[in-house]
């Protein structure tokens, strides 16, 4: 039982908070959303410091660490509220590292540790909402080659993506399935996300495929697990950097001739979030570290785990807005964004209340960190 | 960053479960797992049991006679202790009185209370708030005065936790009131057998008498029993409050009663509503959230490396969740638990409870009393000051 980061993971965290304070500040984000919400160029920097190979072994050019180490680098992009979906490189890296035949890994990993390809999952379907169970999308086989039809929503930079992780029926039962973004068949429709970022519409009419795995509900599980421990890590990033800025804020604004961080009415809602942010802390790092738990335990930590975040974000963004006033609602200020960014974290991977019904079917006898 | 325990830590819970399984009366963990009435004797059997093993002051340094237990194993001890239906030792003289004894009294002190705080013989109160001393307890006014070798001692404590039973007492008393208030302000140790000592219970809000109002009236009280130097007192206080920071949380009671909360919703049919059982959905999140926590806190201690400020926020969601807890049992038994019949509190009762089930009878008295948890121990809006503190300066 040990909570302290080690001197790499530490030089880890350094390396990508120096690289968000100085390489990706508040203007260029601006920019980057006023372009259309997403660059490839600041997601080849991400390459460069090495964090789209950060779960790619060694084999394959990547650097083969762990969710720790995921943990910290989601943190430190939370705090500069980034908009290229690293998550989507992490989690797609790890399912195809852990359930693709090798001639795809090989095929993708090295290019996706390089930065040169970008693969997304893309599972969320209109009439499925959170489930993971319920998929329209089908898979065909013929001639030995598969094809894939089916209309995929909210896929995270969908029009920019080189390929996508898709899961698709295959004779009654759920698959999974790397479709490439310029093959036959495959149109996106692209738009910006509440957050300022990007994604789109992917509709699959009979795109040429190629099969991940078969046990794809197995596999759809885990990657959509190892995104909720990215985006719980994000989240404390985002909120933490949320709450250094309303105190700044409160320290510095006056009214009726004093700080408003005098007023003890506002002093105690500071108290509640700063209560939210460490029970969100606590349980991103429960979160992460149990990603390698047993499959029924991993999912009842991950629904307790985004459901405490999902509290923590709304509760943390609703009142750094309330405590800022006015200017927390124009565009031009900076913690309008961090609060749209935290109300489009909490409905990533399954609601609070999708969550609270995960952990409440799941209850058993006893409870706690250790069952 | 390992969630895991070490082997070491490992074998060390395994001990302690077998000895505590071993030791335990079954009549005392019956009572507690069903929050039946605790007697004096009950507490006063399983301090000793503690006692005799060298473990109520499971705190202690090696030195002073204690385990000298890491904090990992104290909170281990404390997890299986409280799993196993072992009832909360009353923490004035081992937890509380003890560690400012050892730091801050002199040799002939530490052999004149420490046995008798080890052993469980003597039972110790808490002489803090005042009737106009609560949340703003350096106001306080009972009053010492120093005559030749003796104090005398005039005034009236409140809230005394089951001073009832108190044989001695530890009182913050104005021995001063040059500067600010917290300057004047000693930590004497009173003989409850004193003259000039009355002890009147008072009747709260679940018919019981958890609490006392204790006066002084010229009460003569030997210079020797000063702790430290005159006008420090407040100081030491404080140093008490340092000695309580994960164990005020009492997370691992909060893992036993959710069992239980669990067993009374099934048992009164509101287990399978999912309104009321997303409600315990959310508390077993909050629970394990605080688990986390309190493990985060274990851990930097263990380390010294990273300092945080999180302990001040333990209090407040620990008693939070106390409160839940009893809040949701009774609401689970809905209006079976209105019947509110004393004895009925009692083990082994043998009356017919309205609704039938005789495990309803506490549940109203036990929600009753929780109100306490955010009130005591520094108020839970103080604690937000405190916390607020830290992030806002």
């Amino acid at each position: 039982m040990d909570f302290d980061f080690s001197d790499d993971q530490e030089q880890l965290r350094d390396a990508v908070r120096k690289w968000v304070d100085k390489g990706y500040d508040f203007e260029r984000r601006r920019a980057i959303v006023a372009a259309g919400g997403f660059d490839r160029s600041a997601y080849g920097e991400l390459a460069e410091l090495g964090l789209t190979g950060l779960y790619v072994s060694e084999d394959h050019g990547g650097m083969g660490m762990g969710p720790t180490e995921a943990m910290v680098t989601m943190e430190e992009l939370g705090r500069g509220i980034v908009l290229e979906p690293l998550s989507q490189t992490l989690i797609a890296s790890a399912t195809l590292q852990t359930h693709a035949p090798a001639d795809l890994q090989a095929a993708w990993l090295p290019r996706m540790a390089a930065g040169e390809a970008i693969v997304v999952l893309a599972h969320q379907e209109r009439g499925a909402r959170y489930q993971l169970n319920r998929c329209a999308a089908l898979a065909n086989e013929s001639g030995g080659q598969w094809s894939v039809t089916g209309t995929k929503s909210v896929v995270a930079a969908g029009d920019q993506a080189d390929a996508y992780v898709v899961p698709a029926m295959a004779n009654g039962q759920l698959a999974l399935f790397l479709v490439e973004r310029s093959a036959s068949g495959v149109s996106t429709q692209a738009y910006g996300t509440q957050d300022g970022a990007r994604a789109a519409e992917v509709v699959l009419n009979k795109a040429p495929a190629q099969l991940i795995t078969l046990n794809g509900l197995v596999a759809l599980e885990e990657a959509v697990d190892i995104g909720i421990a990215c985006v719980c890590a994000e989240a404390v990033g985002v909120m933490d950097k949320t709450l250094a800025i309303t105190v700044d804020y409160m320290n510095t604004r006056k009214q009726f001739g004093v700080n408003i961080a005098s007023f003890q009415a506002l002093r105690h809602r500071v108290a509640d979030m700063k209560m939210q942010l460490e029970l969100g802390r606590s349980m991103s790092y429960y979160a992460t570290l149990k990603l390698h738990a047993p499959a029924e335990e991993r999912r009842r930590a991950m629904a307790r785990a985004k459901y405490q975040l999902g509290v923590s974000m709304r509760f943390i963004g609703q009142q750094a807005v309330q405590l800022h006033g006015g200017i927390a609602v124009t565009d031009e200020y900076i913690v309008s964004h961090y609060f749209k960014k935290l109300t489009q974290l909490d409905m990533t991977f399954g609601d609070t209340l999708h969550q609270l019904g995960e952990v409440s079917a799941r209850m058993q006898e006893t409870a706690g960190v250790f069952a | 960053m390992d969630l895991a325990f070490t082997p070491d830590e490992l074998a060390f819970r395994d001990e302690i479960r077998t000895w505590v399984k071993d030791n335990l009366p079954a009549d005392i963990s019956q009572k507690v797992h069903a929050a039946m009435r605790l007697t004096r004797d009950d507490m006063q059997r399983w301090a000793k049991i503690l006692g005799k093993k060298g473990w109520l002051g499971w705190g202690w340094p090696t030195q002073f006679g204690g385990p000298g237990w890491t904090a990992v194993q104290k909170h281990l001890f404390e997890e299986e202790c409280a799993l196993a239906g072992a009832p909360r030792v009353v923490p004035f003289g081992p937890v509380m009185v003890a560690p400012v004894i050892m730091a801050f009294g002199n040799a002939e002190q530490h052999k004149r209370f420490l046995p008798g705080i080890a052993s469980g013989e003597v039972w110790w109160s808490q002489g803090y708030s005042e009737p106009g001393s609560g949340s703003d307890l350096a106001s306080l006014k009972t009053r010492a005065e120093r005559v030749g070798d003796k104090y005398i001692v005039n005034g009236q404590k409140t809230w005394t936790t089951l001073g009832q039973y108190g044989e001695w007492i530890f009182c913050l008393v104005r021995t001063s009131t040059e500067g600010k208030p917290q300057t004047g302000i000693s930590f004497l140790l009173i003989d409850m057998k004193s003259p000039g000592i009355t002890v009147r219970p008072i009747k709260l809000l679940d018919g019981e008498c958890e609490v006392n109002e204790v006066w002084f009236d010229n009460v003569e009280v030997p210079a020797e029993n000063l702790i430290g130097e005159e006008n420090k007192g407040w100081n030491y206080a404080k140093h008490l409050l340092a000695h309580e920071r994960t164990n005020i949380a009492d997370v691992n009671r909060a893992k036993r009663e959710l069992e239980r909360l669990k067993r009374i919703a099934k048992a009164e049919g509101v287990y399978d509503d999912l309104r009321f059982r997303d409600e315990i959905a959310k508390l077993e999140v909050d629970i394990v959230a605080l688990e986390m926590l309190v493990l985060r806190v274990l851990s930097a201690e263990k380390s010294g490396k990273n300092s945080l400020d999180i302990a001040g926020l333990l209090k407040i969601k620990g008693s939070e969740i106390q409160q839940r807890y009893t809040e949701l049992m009774m609401q689970a038994a809905g209006p079976f638990a209105l019947p509110f019949i004393f004895e009925a509190m009692d083990a082994g009762w043998q009356g017919n409870f309205p609704g039938g089930v005789v495990a309803n009878a506490p549940l109203a008295a036990n929600y009753f009393n929780m109100r306490k948890t955010t009130i005591y121990g520094g108020s839970n809006e103080v604690q937000r000051n405190i916390v607020a503190q830290t992030v806002l300066g």
